[in-house]
C-alpha cells in the first residue's frame, strides 16, 4: 500500500516535471512577447524527429540533434514570423502563432506522413529498479532529475546572468526595458532559444517514455502544460513552472483517485479550472508582480 | 423597428447583403450544372461558409479571437443527430440512450433549430462569466470551451457514442439546403452587425478607452454576439452532420478550428464580405489542391503534388496574409457595386444615432 | 531663442524641428520646435492633454513622429531603434516612474547602466547607495515595495546610471508629498550642477520654473509661450494659456 503510494507519487512528480518544463517554455515567450506560442508543440515534435534521425548512432548524438533542431526552429519562427509582428495586437499574435503551428505540423505530415514511427531510444532506462523495497522505473527518476536540473539552471540563468536580468525586466515592462537600452531582438531571441532547449529536453524524455515519434506528438503535452501556464499566472515564470508541475501532478492524482467513469473527463476538469481561474483569479496562483498590462 | 429598417435600406447599406446573397446563389446555381463530385465540394464549401459567418459574428464584431465555435458546431451536430436519427439506428449505436431520446424522431428542420438553440444555450451559460474577460484571456476561455466539449462529447459514451462514429443520420443536406442556410446565416450576421448592439460592439473594438468607459454594457453586447455566433455555428455543425450522415467527435477539434479560422483570417475578419470571401476562396483553392494531390496522368506517369501539401499551403497562406495584408482579402470593407463608390464599413463612418 | 534657422552651434544638444505626433486622427503635438543646449534646463508646463508627454515620448523614440525631426548633436534620431536612443545620451524617467517592481533595487540600478561598457558601474551604484542610504538598505528587496518617493529617487538614479547628456522627466512630482517633491527637485538641481541638461515636463509650474533656465508653455499641441521662467511668470497671457479651457469656460475658443 505504502509502496503503491510512493509509486503514484514518483509518477506524479515525473509527469509534473515534464509539464513544468513545457509550461516554462511557453511562459518565457509569453513573458517577453505576450505571445501564446502554440508552435511550442512543433519544437517538441522537431526534436522528436531529430532523435529518430540519430538514435541509431548514439544517444548523445540524438540528444544533441534534438537540442540543435528545436533551438534552430525556435529561432527561425521568431525571426520570420514573430519579429515582423512585434507590437501587433495580441489577437493578431495569437492567430499568427496558430498559423505557424499548423504550418509546421502540416509540412511535417506532408514530408514524413502522419504515421507514428517507433524509436528505440534510451530503452535501457525503462527497466525497474528497487529502492527501499519500492519498485520504480529508472526513466521516471531520470525525468525527475532532468526536470529539477533544468528548472534550477533556468532559474540560475534568469537570476544570475545579465541576459537573464534583461529578460526579467523585459517580461515585466518591455517598453521601459527598451528605453533603458535593452535590445529587444537579443532578449526575445534568447527566450526563444531557451524555450527550444526546454522543448528538446521534454521531447527526449517523452520519446524515451513512449518509444514513438509522430507529427502531432507535442500537441497534447502543450495543451495541458498551457493550462499550467494560465493557472500559475500568465507572465509569471515561477507561476508557469509551478502551474505546470501542479497540472502534471493533478493529472496523475485524478487518474489514480477518480472513479473510472470520471477518469476520462479529467482534461475537461483541467480546462474548467482554467476558466474558473481566469474569471476568479486572472493573475493566477503566483501573479507576475508589477505586470503592467493585465491581460 | 421601422426606423431602423429604413436606415438599413437607406444609403446603400443593404447593398453588400444583396451582393453576398447573389454570390452564394450564383455559386449554387453554377454547381447545379457541375459533376456530382464538384457539387458535393461546393455543398461542403457552403456549410463551411455558414461556420465562418458564425465565427465572424463574434470575432469580427468583438475583435476577440474565438477557438470555441467548433465546439458549438459539435453541440449542434450531436443534438440534431440525437433528435433526428431513426430509433432503429439509435438502438444499434447508442443502446444506453435514455428512453425519451431513444424514441425521438424529429424532422430535420426541427432538429436543426434545436441544435442551433442548444449551442446558443451553452454559449449563454458559458459566456455569462467568460465574456467579462477581454483580449487573450477571453480567447483562452473559448479554447477551454473547445477542449471541454471535445472531452465531454468524446467520452459521454451513453449519449454520444464516445469515440465511435454515429451513423445513419438522415442525409437531407444537399446543395440548395446548404445554400439556403448560407443565405440565412449571412442575413443574420448582417442584421446583427447593423443592429445597435452590433454597432456598439464594433465601436468598442476600435476604441478600447470608450469600451472600458461603457464597461458593463459591452459585456452584454459581447455576450449577445457570442450567443448568435454560437447559434449559427451550431447550425453549421448540424448541416455538416446531415451532409455526411455521420458524426464523429474527432471531426470537431483543432483541424476544423484551424480551417474555419484560416478562412476568416484570409478573407478578412473585419467584414462580413471577408468571411464569405474567405470561405469561398479557400473552398475553391482546397479543391484545386485536392485535384493536384490526385495528380495528372500523362501516359504511364502520374504527376501529383505530395499529400498534405494543401493543408501546409493553407497555413502558409494564412501566415502571409497576417504578415502582409492583416485585413485579409476584403481589407476590412464590405463589398459594393463594382462601379459605385465603396461602401464604408461601420467603424470608418458610424451611422448617426437617430 | 527657439529659432532653429541658424546653424546649430557646438553646444546644441537636442534639436526638435516641426514635430507632429498623431494618434489615429488626433494630433497630440502639432508642430513644435525646441532646442536644448548642453547643460541647459528646460521646463515644459501646460494643462492635461496639452501634448507634453507625447512630445517627450517622441524625443525618447517611444512614439514615431508623423512629421518633423529630432536631432541629437546633429544626428537624426529617426530610424534608430528605441534601445539605441539612450546610447545617444538621452535618458527618460517616464510618468509613473516605471521601475521594475518585481526586480530588486540593485537590479533596477544595474539595468540603468545597460548602455555602458566601462568598469566603473559598480562604483557608481555604490555612490547612489551612499547618496540614498534607504536604497542601499533595501538593495536586495523588490523595488515594488519602496514608497512612491523612494521609487522616484530610484527611477532618477537608474536613468542617471546611463550617464546621459540629457535627462528627461515626465511629471516627477506627480502623486508625491510636498516634502518629497522638495527632495526630488533638490536632486534635479544637483544633476543640473553636474552639467547634465534637463527637460522637465510638469503640471506643477512653480517647481519646474525654479529649476529651469528656460520654460515653454504648451497647450493643445503647440508652444504658446517660451522664454525665461521670470518672463513667463510675469506674462499676462500665462494664466490663460496655462489654464486655458478649464478656467475660461465662457471663452469662445473653448
Amino acid at each position: 500500500m505504502m509502496g503503491q503510494a510512493i509509486q503514484v507519487l514518483v509518477d506524479a512528480v515525473s509527469v509534473g516535471g515534464l509539464y513544468a518544463l513545457t509550461a516554462l517554455g511557453i511562459g518565457l515567450i509569453f513573458g517577453v512577447m505576450r505571445l501564446i506560442n502554440f508552435a511550442h508543440a512543433q519544437l517538441i515534435m522537431i526534436a522528436g524527429y531529430a532523435v529518430l534521425l540519430f538514435f541509431a548512432q548514439s544517444a548523445a548524438l540524438a540528444v544533441l540533434g534534438a537540442v540543435v533542431g528545436a533551438v534552430l526552429l525556435a529561432l527561425l519562427i521568431e525571426r520570420t514570423a514573430f519579429r515582423p509582428l512585434r507590437g501587433a495586437d495580441p489577437a493578431t499574435l495569437l492567430i499568427a502563432s496558430f498559423a505557424v503551428s499548423f504550418f509546421i505540423e502540416k509540412t511535417m505530415i506532408m514530408l514524413v506522413g502522419s504515421r507514428p514511427k517507433g524509436v528505440d531510444f534510451l530503452s535501457a532506462l525503462a527497466r525497474q529498479v528497487e529502492i527501499a523495497g519500492v519498485r520504480l522505473q529508472l526513466l521516471q527518476l531520470v525525468t525527475i532529475l532532468v526536470s529539477v536540473v533544468l528548472l534550477v539552471a533556468t532559474t540560475w540563468f534568469l537570476k544570475s546572468t545579465r541576459l537573464g536580468l534583461e529578460m526579467r525586466a523585459a517580461a515585466e515592462n518591455f517598453r521601459m526595458a527598451e528605453v533603458l537600452g535593452i535590445r529587444a531582438n537579443r532578449v526575445i531571441a534568447t527566450a526563444f532559444a531557451i524555450s527550444g532547449l526546454l522543448a528538446a529536453a521534454v521531447a527526449c524524455l517523452f520519446v524515451a517514455q513512449t518509444g514513438l515519434v509522430q507529427p502531432r506528438m507535442g500537441l497534447q503535452l502543450v495543451i495541458i502544460a498551457f493550462v499550467g501556464t494560465v493557472i500559475g499566472g500568465l507572465g509569471s515564470l515561477p507561476g508557469a513552472a509551478f502551474g505546470g508541475f501542479l497540472v502534471g501532478v493533478a493529472t496523475i492524482l485524478l487518474q489514480a483517485l477518480l472513479p473510472p467513469e470520471l477518469r476520462v473527463f479529467r482534461e475537461a476538469f483541467l480546462f474548467l479550472a482554467v476558466a474558473v481561474v481566469l474569471v476568479v483569479r486572472p493573475q493566477g496562483l503566483i501573479p507576475a508582480r508589477g505586470l503592467k498590462e493585465r491581460i | 423597428m421601422s426606423t431602423r429598417g429604413s436606415a438599413i435600406f437607406d444609403g446603400g447599406r443593404i447593398v453588400p447583403l444583396l451582393i453576398l446573397i447573389a454570390v452564394v446563389l450564383a455559386l449554387a446555381g453554377a454547381a447545379e450544372f457541375a459533376p456530382t463530385v464538384v457539387q458535393r465540394r461546393i455543398t461542403q464549401g457552403l456549410i463551411n461558409l455558414v461556420a465562418v459567418v458564425g465565427l465572424y459574428v463574434f470575432v469580427g464584431n468583438s475583435g476577440v479571437l474565438s477557438f470555441g465555435n467548433v465546439a458549438f458546431m459539435a453541440i449542434g451536430a450531436y443534438v440534431s443527430a440525437l433528435l433526428t436519427m431513426p430509433a432503429a439506428a439509435k438502438g444499434v449505436f447508442l443502446p444506453d440512450l435514455p428512453a425519451f431520446l431513444a424514441a425521438t424522431e424529429w424532422p430535420g428542420l426541427a432538429g436543426a433549430l434545436a441544435g442551433g438553440a442548444a449551442a446558443a444555450l451553452v454559449a449563454l451559460v458559458a459566456g455569462f462569466p467568460l465574456m467579462r474577460l477581454s483580449g487573450i484571456s477571453a480567447s483562452i476561455a473559448t479554447f477551454a470551451i473547445l477542449v471541454v466539449s471535445y472531452v465531454v462529447l468524446g467520452n459521454w459514451t451513453s449519449v454520444t457514442g464516445g469515440q465511435n462514429s454515429l451513423m445513419g443520420l438522415p442525409i437531407y443536406v444537399g446543395l440548395w439546403t446548404a445554400a439556403g442556410w448560407a443565405v440565412a446565416a449571412i442575413v443574420v450576421a448582417f442584421l446583427h452587425q447593423e443592429s445597435r448592439s452590433g454597432l456598439l460592439l464594433r465601436a468598442s473594438r476600435e476604441d478600447e478607452v470608450a469600451a472600458a468607459a461603457s464597461g458593463v454594457h459591452m459585456v452584454s453586447h459581447r455576450l449577445a454576439a457570442f450567443v448568435i455566433s454560437a447559434f449559427v455555428s451550431g447550425i453549421a455543425g448540424v448541416l455538416l452532420a446531415h451532409f455526411l450522415g455521420t458524426v464523429r467527435v474527432e471531426t470537431f477539434y483543432l483541424d476544423l478550428t484551424f480551417l474555419i479560422i484560416a478562412m476568416l483570417v484570409i478573407g478578412g475578419m473585419r467584414s462580413l464580405t471577408g468571411a464569405v470571401a474567405g470561405a469561398i476562396v479557400i473552398t475553391l483553392l482546397t479543391e484545386l489542391m485536392r485535384l493536384a494531390e490526385i495528380g495528372v496522368t500523362v501516359g504511364d506517369m502520374t504527376i501529383a503534388a505530395p499529400g498534405g501539401l494543401g493543408d501546409a499551403l493553407l497555413a502558409l497562406l494564412m501566415l502571409l496574409i497576417i504578415l502582409f495584408r492583416p485585413n485579409g482579402i476584403a481589407g476590412g470593407r464590405e463589398i459594393s457595386w463594382p462601379f459605385g463608390p465603396a461602401t464604408p464599413t461601420t467603424e470608418t463612418q458610424p451611422r448617426k444615432p437617430q | 531663442m527657439t529659432d532653429h534657422s541658424d546653424k546649430p552651434s557646438g553646444d546644441s544638444l537636442v534639436e526638435v524641428c516641426g514635430l507632429v505626433v498623431r494618434y489615429g486622427g488626433i494630433a497630440a503635438v502639432q508642430g513644435v520646435d525646441l532646442r536644448i543646449g548642453a547643460g541647459e534646463a528646460v521646463a515644459i508646463v501646460g494643462p492635461n492633454g496639452a501634448g507634453k508627454t507625447s512630445l517627450l515620448s517622441a524625443i525618447a523614440g517611444i512614439v514615431r513622429p508623423s512629421a518633423g525631426t529630432v536631432e541629437v548633436s546633429g544626428r537624426p534620431l529617426a530610424g534608430l531603434a528605441l534601445s539605441d536612443v539612450v546610447r545617444q545620451g538621452i535618458a527618460l524617467v517616464p510618468e509613473g516612474r516605471n521601475i521594475f517592481g518585481s526586480l530588486t533595487v540593485m537590479e533596477n540600478l544595474r539595468l540603468g547602466a545597460t548602455p555602458r561598457r566601462d568598469a566603473s558601474v559598480a562604483a557608481d551604484i555604490d555612490r547612489v547607495f551612499a547618496d540614498f542610504p534607504i536604497l542601499g538598505e533595501r538593495r536586495d528587496q523588490p523595488a515594488g515595495q519602496l514608497s512612491g518617493g523612494e521609487q522616484q529617487m530610484l527611477a532618477i538614479a537608474r536613468a542617471m546610471l546611463s550617464k546621459p547628456r540629457l535627462l528627461m522627466l515626465d511629471e516627477p512630482s506627480l502623486g508625491l508629498a510636498p516634502t518629497i517633491v522638495d527632495k526630488v527637485y533638490e536632486l534635479l538641481g544637483q544633476i543640473r550642477a553636474q552639467g547634465v541638461a534637463l527637460l522637465v515636463v510638469e503640471q506643477n509650474a512653480a517647481r519646474a520654473f525654479a529649476l529651469a533656465d528656460r520654460a515653454c508653455v504648451m497647450s493643445r499641441g503647440v508652444f504658446t509661450l517660451t522664454g525665461t521662467p521670470e518672463e513667463i511668470g510675469r506674462h499676462e497671457a500665462f494664466d490663460a494659456a496655462y489654464f486655458g479651457v478649464a478656467m475660461t469656460p465662457t471663452a469662445g475658443a473653448a
